[in-house]
């Protein structure tokens, strides 16, 4: 059997910016209150048109688990690293908080957690999705802007999703590979 | 030394640098009681601060240090071998001082010897590191053999410490220049800057040691010591030259064609919240003034001093402008925690007295080996 590679594939179309991704988040991952820690967010992107004819976007967004993740190159004394399912995460017992992942992380997916006085990010809910489960953030979206999966299985939601729709992903140009995909 | 003791100003030196440390002793306890998020003002736009900038100006001042006073006892010039003993001296204690303010930054500095049981080979930090640490070894021993007068010894390692003096602040050029996340300082610029620049800290810290050796200890300057100032002073001028041409390209460079993330930290630097640094610190007080004293036919050791500490002062403010200037750019689209577009940082009272106790701390224990050891040559000894 061909070894899993996580996803999550966004229609960002559905997204009503409650932002109950944010604290499902939090809550299940233990990330401090606070304006500045967070593992993933709504961007309100800037309204379109004139009145009365007005529109506006909204783009949740997290660590895109980069195949070629720039956090895990300069990380000097290799806290980060990729685990099964490509899923990045942070060694809290190896990292000094030199915050130089911060700075190489072009999606600002990495913050400092005062708390546990590491580097913190996303990581697809690690101890639900090995396990079998699904991140809390797609798992609580009412409008199911987010789905997970597997895309080394053919038959998974969201291999059918990036199969059947036009999407793309963050950056492309910087080669970090994400697999973070927007359908458009 | 009998004529330092006596002196007033001596006392009150040492009040002084014993003051700034036991304040930064302060300050780095109640960071370390209240966390890095309560006493610093970093933030997530801006991770490093003024504590990060002060490492890359103390630790490319120590390269600097070397490559000039290799000048003597590895090039050869006999003039300069007067400089190598408080060169090397000197340069061991910024490269102490760089670390005290690199390690104040860190939340966990102590875990560092995971830099050696799981070393990352990719990461531009690990590699600055361990230069810079090979690099601390090598100077001590270079310390002792010019101390002792092991001139074989002072050699070898004075050709194996040039090399690293040339790779360190390339190497921490490099730990900038390959963020690719951050276009204002990604590419191969800052590497070969920051060569650059660590001549322009090196020869002015050795001008200033020069002067002040002499002054403090009211010991009047001779031909030989006059010439070595002047000799010094020419050279401040020529790297200071080619300064302003890397200041230049990399202004215009941005400009030109504004391409994100490169245009907006460079308008922040010529019109915007770093302007001040800039025009001042950098242009007027680090270049302007500093080449318009050197220029000058009727220089005195005096006026090549003053341009010197000035040239400093620009340095520190370049290092400061560079580090927080590359990440002022936001990397997403957002509103929060921005003024006209861009990130903010101003330094916490925290982080400005740990970096006055850093720089306290390398003066300090300059001057006190400076009373303690003979760092004169036999050839010159002063009663």
């Amino acid at each position: 059997m061909k070894k899993q590679r996580f996803a999550i594939v966004l229609d960002t179309r559905r997204c009503i910016d409650c932002k109950a991704c944010t604290v499902a988040c939090k809550v299940e991952n233990d990330v401090p209150v606070g304006g500045e820690t967070y593992r993933n967010w709504v961007t309100e992107e800037p309204v379109r048109g004139t009145y009365p004819n007005l529109g506006q976007s909204f783009t949740p967004s997290q660590c895109n688990q980069c195949e070629n993740p720039p956090c895990n190159s300069v990380c000097p004394t290799s806290a980060t690293g990729i685990t099964s399912g490509g899923i990045v995460t942070v060694n809290p017992d190896k990292c000094i908080g030199c915050k130089y992942c911060m700075l190489a992380c072009p999606y600002d997916a990495r913050f400092y957690d005062s708390e546990k006085g590491i580097i913190d990010k996303c990581t697809f809910c690690i101890q639900r999705t090995l396990v079998g489960g699904i991140p809390a953030c797609v798992e609580t979206c009412p409008t199911k802007v987010r789905t997970f999966g597997d895309l080394n299985d053919p038959n998974s939601e969201v291999s059918i999703l990036l199969a059947k729709n036009k999407h793309r992903v963050l950056k492309p140009e910087l080669g970090t590979k994400p697999f973070l995909f927007y359908l458009i | 030394m009998s004529t330092l003791t006596k002196k007033p100003g001596y006392f009150l030196w040492f009040a002084i640098l014993g003051a700034c440390l036991l304040a930064a002793f302060g300050a780095a306890g109640y960071t370390f009681w209240v966390g890095h998020e309560q006493a610093f003002n970093v933030n997530r736009g801006v991770p490093w601060g003024i504590l990060i900038s002060t490492y890359v100006f103390l630790a490319i001042s120590c390269s600097g240090l070397c490559m000039i006073s290799s000048l003597g006892h590895v090039f050869g010039f006999k003039e300069f071998e007067t400089i190598s003993r408080r060169a090397i001296l000197l340069a061991i204690l910024c490269l102490i001082g760089a670390f005290g303010a690199i390690g104040m930054e860190l939340e966990h500095p102590f875990r560092m010897y995971y830099t050696i049981l799981s070393p990352n080979l990719s990461s531009g930090i690990w590699w600055m590191g361990t230069v810079y640490g090979l690099y601390l070894a090598v100077l001590v021993l270079e310390f002792y053999a010019l101390m002792t007068d092991n001139h074989k010894l002072s050699k070898i390692t004075g050709r194996i410490g040039l090399l690293l003096a040339i790779a360190a602040p390339s190497i921490l050029g490099a730990v900038f220049g390959l963020i690719l996340a951050r276009p204002f300082w990604h590419g191969s610029f800052l590497p070969v800057y920051t060569i650059i620049t660590a001549l322009v800290s090196g020869t002015a810290l050795i001008l200033l040691v020069m002067y002040f050796q002499h002054a403090v200890r009211g010991i009047e300057m001779d031909e030989k010591d006059c010439r070595v100032i002047r000799l010094l002073g020419r050279i401040l001028r020529l790297v200071l030259f080619v300064l302003i041409f890397s200041v230049f390209w990399n202004i215009i460079v941005g400009l030109y064609g504004q391409q994100p993330g490169i245009y907006e930290p460079v308008m922040a630097l010529i019109n915007g919240s770093l302007s001040a640094n800039f025009w001042v610190g950098e242009i007027l007080i680090g270049l302007v003034i500093p080449l318009a004293l050197l220029i000058r036919k009727d220089r005195t050791p005096f006026s090549t001093m003053m341009a010197s500490m000035l040239a400093l002062i620009g340095m520190f403010f370049m290092r400061y402008d560079m580090t927080i200037g590359g990440q002022l750019y936001p990397l997403r689209y957002q509103t929060e925690g921005l003024a006209n577009g861009l990130f903010t940082y101003s330094p916490s009272v925290s982080e400005v007295v740990l970096v006055v106790g850093c720089i306290a701390f390398s003066a300090l224990v300059f001057t006190l080996v400076e009373k303690f050891l003979s760092l004169d040559l036999k050839s010159e000894h002063h009663p």
